[in-house]
């Protein structure tokens, strides 16, 4: 198989639409991005009231908590988000926080060409979104060696594909009851403090908050970064094609997540019975997903939509989600992507590829890669002065 | 280069003398509130939507086909609708008005 294959061109032309079973339930995945778009803004057919679904498979074996904000809906969904929303926008207008993150990255890059052969996955990118992570959420950061021992995805890390059961909630859970006792300028300190609608979050409501957070901007970042690796250690000559135009780290920010769209698909619940592109009955009660990957790679939006072109632009792509849910991680996502594409190119002649295995998702009608198990690399350094 | 004043969704006038780049571009170094250029320029975030004013649409330019699939689903879309960095500032615009769209 070709890495990063679009499994969903066939469907995508045919019906634009494909069904999954998702543990007897079908649910058809929507897969034009102007379909996605419109789904994704027609928030009262398509709700995201639907904890543990948001995701294709549930979720109630780890967590029994509702995520938030991405599982409500607006209105309430509007005042949730805008509780956290300055805290996530530090990474696009605090130039302090901005710049912490970028020697952070540049450090580890210096740290990992000193080692020789690494796996870009465990020894580099899931390091370095735990140690990001703990900036964005103001913690010491020693915790970061704890996420990092819960593996590349909190809820199903392990090789008999089981998950740490509630571990990720015990954790957050113990977290809000240290800053109750112990409060400091950190994320659970303000959940702890903040005021909703002139009342203060339940348990229940700030652990759905650190669910989210610590569970989405996970594996999405450790794939995304596996895959640059993979993809620079296949295309010797992309770092001189970044290093001529300094506006080509922004676009190949941008088309690495187009390209890879490491999350496959989130879905929405319809109230009430709903025909899909007048030809799909949904049921009241029935989900439908947003198939991102699919939408990423529409014939009729993008040229030459398989291939990865690191000066794409326009480049409309909706790799972060689209409309009132799109992601409030993004601007760390992308800082984080910026700062290593532009660390690369300072310090990087090459990366070599030593061995990559793809990592795969597999459901009942498609099968596809959603980032690497390990991609193993040598970083040749640039000779001083280059 | 151009003067490009921008009209931000508080309000306030801000004038950018010597505006470089695009209409996003050029607002984010300067700080215009409302626009944030969250994707760098690739028509992807729709954060930098303003409304042209109508004596420079013609000057401007309509929307670029991928551009109009975003504007769309926009809130607050016109017919002077644009995504800022899909104009590029050139001595022509001289003189530019926006209104910041915001969110
Ligand atoms: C390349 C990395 C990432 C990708 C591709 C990605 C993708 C997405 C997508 C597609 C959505 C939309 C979900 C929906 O419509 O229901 C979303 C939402 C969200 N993401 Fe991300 N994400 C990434 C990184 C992050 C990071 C780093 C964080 C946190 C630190 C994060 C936190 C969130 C949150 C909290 C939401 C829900 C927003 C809401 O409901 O208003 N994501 N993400
Ligand atoms: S800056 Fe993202 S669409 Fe214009």
């Amino acid at each position: 198989m070709p890495e990063h294959a679009d499994p969903f061109s066939h469907a995508r032309a045919e019906h634009g639409w494909l069904n999954v079973d998702c543990d007897g339930e079908n649910v058809p995945l929507i897969l034009r991005l102007k379909d996605v778009r419109k789904t994704c803004k027609d928030t009262s057919t398509f709700s995201s009231d639907l904890p543990p679904l948001i995701v294709l498979h549930s979720e109630a074996h780890v967590r029994d908590v509702r995520q938030l904000p991405i599982e409500c809906d607006p209105p309430d969904h509007t005042d949730y988000r805008a509780l956290v929303q300055p805290l996530f926008d530090r990474a696009k207008n605090d130039p302090d926080y901005m710049e912490s993150i970028r020697s952070l990255v540049d450090e580890m890059v210096r740290t990992a060409i000193g080692k020789g052969e690494l796996d870009a996955v465990r020894g580099f990118a899931l390091p370095m979104q735990s140690r990001a992570l703990t900036r964005l959420l103001r913690m010491p950061e020693s915790e970061a060696d704890v996420w990092i021992g819960w593996g590349v995805h909190v809820f199903h890390d392990r090789d008999d594909g089981g998950g740490e059961g509630f571990l990720l909630q015990s954790y957050t859970g113990g977290q809000f009851r240290r800053a109750e006792e112990n409060p400091g300028d950190d994320f659970f300190s303000y959940l702890n403090q903040v005021e909703f609608r002139g009342r203060k979050l339940t348990f229940e409501e700030k652990q759905g908050f650190a669910n989210v957070t610590f569970a989405g901007g996970r594996d999405t970042v450790i794939n995304t970064v596996g895959s640059i690796f993979a993809y620079l250690g296949d295309h010797p000559e992309a770092l001189d094609f970044l290093r001529e135009d300094e506006a080509r780290i922004l676009t190949a920010c941008e088309e690495f997540v187009r390209y890879v769209s490491p999350l496959t698909a989130i879905a929405r619940k319809c109230p009430h019975a709903t025909r899909l592109l007048d030809e799909q009955d949904v049921p009241a009660g029935g989900r439908v997903a947003l198939c991102w990957p699919s939408a990423n790679r529409d014939e009729s939006v993008f040229d030459q939509p398989h291939d990865v072109k690191l000066d794409r632009s326009p480049n409309p792509h909706i790799g972060f989600g689209f409309g009132p849910h799109n992601c409030l991680g993004a601007p760390h996502a992308r800082l984080i992507i910026r700062s290593l594409l532009r660390s690369l190119c300072d310090r990087v002649e090459r990366v070599e590829l030593i061995k990559a295995v793809p990592k795969v998702e597999k459901e009942s009608s498609f099968t596809r890669q959603v980032g690497y198990e390990s991609v193993l690399v040598r970083m040749i350094p640039r000779a001083a002065g280059d | 280069m151009p003067k490009v004043t921008y009209i931000t969704p508080e309000g306030e006038r801000v004038v950018v003398e010597q505006a470089e780049g695009t209409l996003m571009s050029a607002a984010v170094e300067n700080q215009v509130s409302g626009i944030d250029g969250d994707c760098g320029g690739v028509c992807s975030c729709a954060t930098c939507h303003v409304h042209v004013d109508e004596a420079w649409t013609d000057k401007v330019g309509p929307a670029g086909e991928g551009e109009k699939g975003l504007l769309e689903l926009e809130d607050g879309v016109e017919e002077n609708s644009r995504l800022g960095c899909q104009v590029k500032l050139t001595p022509e615009l001289d003189g530019l008005v926006v209104r910041v769209v915001g969110r």
